[in-house]
């Protein structure tokens, strides 16, 4: 009697939490790096914080692709800048296909971006702040 | 084989050695990479138990690589790089699921 009040009441907390479309457990988070030429660094920085993107590390670093490479590929300039941003799963790929077509169009913004899965975080707090999720 | 097709090897070396490091990589089939510079940190007292100096001057070589490459890079690095060498690397590979900007013929 007890267990089916108790289901009961869970079932109308997760009604009142959103409804059947939202899922019930919290997205994972996944690194992105992303890297470009260190002249796009801040235009990149901005454009990812438009995906639920709340922390964001760049830092200067070094090609070492070939020449003959580099050519090929249309790429000039060793200087790049890497950064890691940690971003919601829900929101990686919108925001890998939005870079692919800014490595395209922008002039000199060339660059190449992966993500890595992360298998775990520690604190509600700091889960909430990486995913821009309040749920 | 893992279940992801390409991962990333973080290789990271006393600074000036990235080179070696790139080119032990590319030996074993890496096309190129990024280094990062960076600074490493050890507990002093550790240090001085076993006997060890830990070069805060570091270098982070970053490679993309498909993932039947990943062992053998691994153990070109630990050859020519590794913690018994002066370079003092340490590398790993993580898994990555998706990747734009790179083109996969390129990469193979």
């Amino acid at each position: 009697m007890n267990l089916r009040k108790e289901k009961k009441q869970a079932e109308a907390r997760v009604g009142r939490r959103g409804g059947q479309n939202r899922p019930l457990t919290p997205p994972k988070l996944k690194l992105l790096v992303t890297v470009v030429n260190r002249q796009k660094v801040e235009l990149y920085l901005g454009l990812l914080q438009g995906f639920d993107v709340n922390m964001q590390l760049s830092m200067a670093a070094q090609g070492t692709a070939n020449t003959e490479m580099m050519e090929m590929l249309g790429l000039t300039d060793r200087d790049k800048a890497v950064i890691f941003s940690i971003i919601r799963e829900d929101r990686a790929d919108e925001a890998l296909r939005y870079l692919d077509e800014k490595f395209h169009t922008i002039k000199n913004g060339k660059g190449l971006a992966f993500t890595v899965p992360m298998t775990g975080v520690i604190g509600v707090a700091i889960y909430q702040f990486l995913s821009n999720y309040e749920g | 084989m893992s279940a992801y097709p390409y991962e990333v090897i973080f290789c990271i070396v006393n600074a000036g050695y990235s080179e070696a490091a790139m080119d032990a990589a590319k030996k074993c089939g890496a096309k190129g990479g990024t280094v990062i510079h960076a600074r490493g940190t050890a507990n002093a007292e550790a240090e001085k138990v076993f006997g060890i100096t830990v070069e805060p001057d570091k270098e982070i070589v970053m490679i993309l690589v498909p993932d039947g490459l990943t062992d053998q890079i691994l153990h070109g690095l630990y050859r020519e790089v590794g913690l018994e060498t002066a370079g003092q690397g340490i590398a790993f590979a993580l898994p990555v699921d998706k990747i734009v900007g790179l083109q996969i013929d390129q990469a193979k």
